[in-house]
């Protein structure tokens, strides 16, 4: 491939040629965002929708016995320090016909190849109703059994092994009250702290 | 312009990936699974026959100064554009290419293609150097995935081929993405030096 690109006009640094610059990308760029602006018009909604549909998928996973969710609540700086190193991403209220039965809460937690993005649901009673993994970068084949909850030397799925717990059971940790995948220490370590941060962040809520 | 000649420089001779070696990074990080390789090839096709077009259009009116700048702002623009749509209307693609869509901006084919081609021919040619340029880029991408998808996982398209302990799982991870490619653009070097001999 060639990159003898031919330099049509001489360069004359003059202020008049500086401002044609200026205008011509100053104009080009007005242009561009209108247009962007045209398409995010056109797919804000349905994006909006889309991300909505797949939060309440993985909720009704964590949380079995919700009918229905609130929208996001809002974050206080409490339950932000609750969650200690784990971000807080949203909390949702998990209703039955109505009635509040427990919280659904997004966490992001690190694990061995980058964020993992999880749904962890806790009842009114502060227990551990579900894990669920919302999107995540663990290496195929080993990292990705957590994710995929296979089954832990116990016979019992690595996220599975979640459900149950409260904050009674002291702080979680992979080696004593939780049990790793072979191989996948550092993903399922990833795991637990977002389950202790949401069972941290719940307490906090009461 | 010579439609046929510019189609064989798109697809053999001149083709991006395996012979410019143009994008290599995205090559290597999509192409583990058919419908990630599909995805990103067509989402490179319209993104690259569409700023090929604009940049050969606006070509006389753009200061020679800042031409790089201006076609970073078409680029990132038609990026952004395809970004938004993939996530409106094919959440699924847009999920598992994840960053490597909105990276297609830095994606030195489409640069390239602007540099060396669009700025310098006319609006039809750099349509069709778009079309066959990204053809190009597709069918690499395909063959990609095709050998680390079936031989790696063991499944095409997610159906299962091959039963589930005998793949080479090592294909699917980043070491295998550089494997295969070698091997691609190896063969890719020796039938074109063999044609050579030919004539």
């Amino acid at each position: 491939m060639s990159n003898d690109v031919k330099t049509k006009e001489k360069v004359h640094m003059d202020p008049q040629y500086i401002i044609r610059l200026t205008v011509t990308l100053l104009i080009t760029c007005m242009v561009v965002a209108a247009a962007l602006g045209g398409v995010n018009a056109i797919t804000a909604d349905k994006i909006a929708a889309t991300n909505w549909e797949k939060t309440v998928e993985a909720m009704k996973k964590v949380a079995p016995d919700a009918t229905d969710f609130s929208d996001a609540l809002p974050i206080t700086d409490e339950m932000t320090a609750a969650a200690g190193s784990v971000t807080l991403d949203s909390v949702y209220e998990a209703l039955a016909n109505g009635q509040s039965v427990g919280y659904a809460l997004k966490v992001v937690a690190s694990g061995s190849q980058g964020k993992i993005e999880m749904m962890v649901g806790v009842d009114g009673e502060g227990t551990v109703t579900g894990v669920s993994i919302v999107k995540n970068s663990e290496t195929a084949g080993i990292g990705s059994k957590v994710m995929n909850n296979e089954n832990t030397a116990k016979g019992v799925g690595v996220l599975s092994q979640f459900e149950g717990k409260t904050a009674a059971d002291g702080v979680l940790t992979v080696g004593s009250n939780v049990d790793a995948i072979s191989g996948a220490t550092v993903s399922t370590r990833g795991v637990t702290n977002g389950v202790s941060a949401a069972l941290a962040v719940a307490g906090v809520m009461g | 312009m010579n439609i046929g000649r510019q189609l064989k420089e798109g697809l053999i001779t001149q083709n991006p990936v395996l012979v410019q070696m143009l994008g290599l990074c995205s090559t290597m990080a999509i192409t583990t699974s058919i419908m990630n390789g599909l995805g990103m090839g067509v989402s490179v096709l319209i993104i690259l026959t569409a700023s090929n077009v604009v940049i050969s259009a606006i070509r006389k009116i753009v200061p020679d100064k800042i031409r790089i700048a201006m076609f970073i702002v078409v680029i990132a623009g038609f990026v952004t554009c395809v970004d938004l749509l993939l996530q409106a209307f094919v959440p699924a693609i847009a999920e598992s290419l994840g960053v490597f869509i909105p990276l297609i901006v830095v994606n030195c084919i489409i640069l390239g293609r602007a540099e060396s081609f669009s700025y310098k021919n006319g609006v039809a040619g750099s349509f069709f150097d778009g079309i066959f340029q990204g053809l190009g880029y597709t069918a690499v991408l395909l063959a990609m995935c095709f050998i680390r998808e079936l031989l790696g996982a063991g499944t095409l398209a997610g159906v299962r081929i091959i039963p589930e302990q005998f793949p080479v799982g090592v294909l699917t991870l980043p070491v295998g993405g550089f494997l295969v490619l070698g091997f691609l653009i190896a063969a890719m070097q020796w039938a074109l030096s063999k044609s050579k001999e030919g004539k």
